[in-house]
């Protein structure tokens, strides 16, 4: 089990010796087999690659203290992107199912640099599906993570045996059926084990590491509250208050390995809950336009491609399951 | 021009407004940034001869005094005004008086030094500070080569370098067009703020309005060449007709749910920064500080009508929005927020009694603030200040008690002011 208070930070080496480290080396095989048998099955289930733009005029907004990064496009401000979601769901007007591997940057609070689960630029494997329900979608992330980590075991039995990660860790995982609760069943447990949970919020990163750590495979929680996520997450019309979205979270204390939910495409709700962030809606002038002229109700999930990585190979910090990692407030090539 | 002319009517106003059209719904440009501008009293810049109904109360003393009768056996000697002790908490921060220096924001007359000045007294004070809205759209953080002592980090750096152990903090407003510049994520994750954040003395500071123009968002007025840098951001009207233009900002849209998710919003996205939501005097003002205070926010500032530094249209300071006292009143008839912070011409001790007495934790200096640190940049808030505490230790002394928050409505009195209740 890893932990994940500030005190665990490790110094991240020079590139060099970050880079011809047999533990990078093995971290980085096994993340290249992980897209690749992602991107086998996701190509046999009629998903359709994408290239992601990694500017625009808006991005999604940041979350957990997290700053965007400006950049002056011809004298307009524009965004590196921290998630593809807006541009996912556009996506969906040329195709019904597409996936992305998708660069982010976002400039996340000094606090997580010692989190081992935070890097300031991270990889994201995007996934979006016209038509989908939030169900869909939590089974489709199943079935993806497990025909990732078997072929990452098939195809690498060396590299994990020189990591000294145990695979008889992931039995359970290979047998599908993640575990569920909701977010409401998650908070009454933390509570319950003494450790300070808003139900408001999301689970914060002790509170998931927690609740992690007690179980032998991942699982997902579901319904977080209104407020806890971004604007694009559909209100539940039976319980109000209630988003019908998800994360999926790592057996072994690792914490969170992705989050997606179903989607709103309703251009009035999106407007109001786009002030409930606090913004402009004049910033999200384009993707407003296209909802309003009609884009396609979808689910969708974005996978952290480092933190599966570090989870897969039992790494110690996602800088790890990084070439070029990018801690908080770390200045680093 | 004819010989028509209109006995007893605002003829002149009416031939004014002929001559310049919209030029005339705002103070004259050329004071701007000279000039500090808020309601006079009697709540009209054509004073109608009625008293502020803040200013018409009566602090009334009693005759006997139970606290000061335990103070006495508390000392083992009579108490006098210097046994108050004013310093108490404020929005999760210690103040060292129930003050604090309200949001100046990126107006011309806060710019500058004198922005510097006052942020460095108000830190050698130890007096919570509010930094206002649009400073970094409009002068930016400071970290990219922008001038930093117009910048939020020249404000922020002057204030934390005099700031006492345990003492004061700053709170940081976003508004609108701060949201696209993410202010908030900027200081929080800013090495220099960290200090603050780290002693639990940063807080972020919602707007929804403000006491000078209820409704409307920040105004400014802006030379031809800044207009052009700033035009992508706010809106921009050339009412002046002389190369100034008027630039607006957007008050924000407010439901009573949008409130609510945006502090759930600033409670989720920074755990570590105290919640402060500032309300305008508006008819509802009541129930929006009950949802502010019921979304967890750690103070609640309400600006009364005579609030306010900044420009505004005349109509506004003249005609719009409740008068602090009245702001105060329906507070209390509600049921006051925990930590009710108040502002609006306020600059001796009577009326900031008065505030503490109807609810208020703290009053807010504004244009008090301003004029001090112009009058001595390197001491005149200081002095100011302590003034102003020994005005407010002779008062609180002489009601019998010795700590602001003892004074409840009991402590004030008016013929005038109903819904005050009449005690004793």
């Amino acid at each position: 089990m890893t932990t994940d208070g500030p005190t665990a930070f490790a110094p991240i080496p020079d590139p060099g010796r970050h880079l011809t480290a047999p533990t990078t080396r093995s971290a980085l095989r096994i993340q290249h087999q992980l897209l690749s048998a992602a991107r086998e099955f996701l190509r046999e289930q009629g998903f359709t690659e994408l290239l992601p733009p990694i500017i625009g005029p808006v991005t999604d907004p940041g979350s957990r203290g997290s700053k965007q990064v400006d950049v002056d496009f011809y004298g307009h401000r524009y965004k590196l992107m921290t998630s593809a979601i807006l541009y996912k769901q556009a996506s969906l007007l040329a195709f019904d199912k597409i996936f992305c591997i998708a660069p982010n940057v976002r400039l996340e609070p000094l606090e997580t640099a010692g989190t081992n689960r935070h890097l300031a630029e991270f990889h994201q494997l995007d996934v979006e599906v016209a038509g989908a329900t939030r169900d869909d979608a939590v089974r489709l992330v199943e079935e993806l993570v497990v025909h990732m980590v078997d072929s990452a075991l098939r195809e690498l039995p060396k590299e994990f045996a020189g990591l000294g990660r145990d695979t008889g860790a992931f039995t359970e995982l290979l047998k599908g059926s993640f575990g569920r609760m909701r977010h409401a069943e998650a908070v009454a447990e933390l509570q319950g084990l003494g450790h300070p949970q808003s139900p408001d919020a999301e689970l914060d990163w002790a509170g998931e590491a927690l609740l992690s750590a007690q179980r032998d495979r991942p699982f997902f929680v579901t319904d977080y509250p209104k407020g806890s996520r971004g604007f694009y997450d559909r209100e539940d019309p039976e319980q109000p208050g209630l988003l019908r979205n998800f994360d999926l979270i790592a057996a072994e204390g690792y914490g969170e390995l992705c989050s997606g939910s179903q989607r709103t495409n309703d251009y009035a709700e999106i407007v109001t809950r786009i002030r409930e962030t606090g913004e402009n809606p004049q910033k999200y002038r384009w993707y407003l336009d296209l909802v309003r002229e009609g884009v396609p109700g979808s689910a969708g999930f974005g996978i952290g491609v480092e933190r599966l990585t570090r989870y897969v190979a039992g790494l110690d910090a996602v800088w790890q399951a990084a070439a070029f990692p990018k801690v908080a407030g770390v200045v680093s090539p | 021009m004819s010989d028509l002319s209109a006995p007893g009517f605002p003829e002149e106003e009416v031939r004014r407004r002929a001559r310049a059209g919209a030029a005339e719904a705002f103070p004259p440009p050329g004071e701007y940034g000279r000039v500090l501008f808020g309601a006079e009293p009697g709540g009209g810049r054509q004073p109608d001869g009625e008293r502020d109904p803040l200013d018409a109360l009566r602090i009334v003393p009693p005759v006997f005094m139970p606290q000061r009768l335990a103070r006495l056996i508390d000392l083992g000697r009579e108490p006098d005004y210097r046994d108050v002790e004013l310093a108490t908490e404020i929005g999760g921060f210690s103040s060292t008086m129930p003050v604090y220096v309200s949001a100046l924001g990126s107006t011309r007359a806060a710019g500058g030094d004198l922005g510097l000045a006052l942020s460095r007294q108000a830190g050698a004070l130890g007096l919570p500070m509010v930094i206002g809205e649009n400073v970094v759209p409009v002068n930016g953080y400071g970290r990219l080569g922008e001038a930093a002592d117009r910048a939020l980090l020249g404000r922020l750096r002057a204030y934390a370098g005099e700031l006492p152990d345990g003492q004061g903090g700053v709170a940081v407003q976003q508004s609108t067009e701060d949201a696209d510049a993410e202010v908030w994520n900027l200081v929080y994750s800013d090495p220099a703020a960290r200090p603050l954040l780290e002693s639990g003395r940063l807080a972020f500071e919602l707007k929804l309005g403000q006491g000078a123009k209820p409704g409307l968002g920040g105004m400014t007025v802006l030379d031809a060449e800044a207009a052009a840098r700033l035009g992508d951001r706010y809106g921009l009207d050339e009412v002046f007709g002389d190369g100034r233009v008027l630039r607006s900002s957007t008050p924000g849209t407010f439901t009573a749910e949008i409130l609510r998710q945006q502090i759930r919003l600033m409670r989720n996205n920074f755990p570590r920064a105290r919640v402060w939501v500032k309300l305008h005097p508006g008819r509802d003002v009541a129930e929006a500080a009950r949802v502010a205070a019921e979304a967890g926010a750690d103070a609640v500032t309400v600006d009364g009508a005579e609030g306010g530094t900044g420009w505004a249209p005349g109509v506004f300071p003249a005609q719009v929005g409740l008068p602090l006292a009245e702001c105060l009143r329906r507070l209390g008839a509600a049921g006051a927020p925990p930590c009710l912070l108040v502002s609006g011409r306020i600059w001796e001790g009577g009326r900031a009694v008065k505030s503490l007495a109807l609810g208020a934790r703290a009053v807010g200096l504004g244009r008090a603030a301003l004029l001090a640190a112009a009058e001595d940049p390197q001491a005149g808030l200081i002095r100011f200040a302590e003034c102003l505490a020994l005005e407010i230790r002779l008062l609180v002394s002489a009601l019998g008690k010795y700590a602001p928050t003892a004074l409840d409505r009991e402590d004030v009195w008016s013929r005038d002011f109903p819904g005050i209740p009449v005690t004793g």
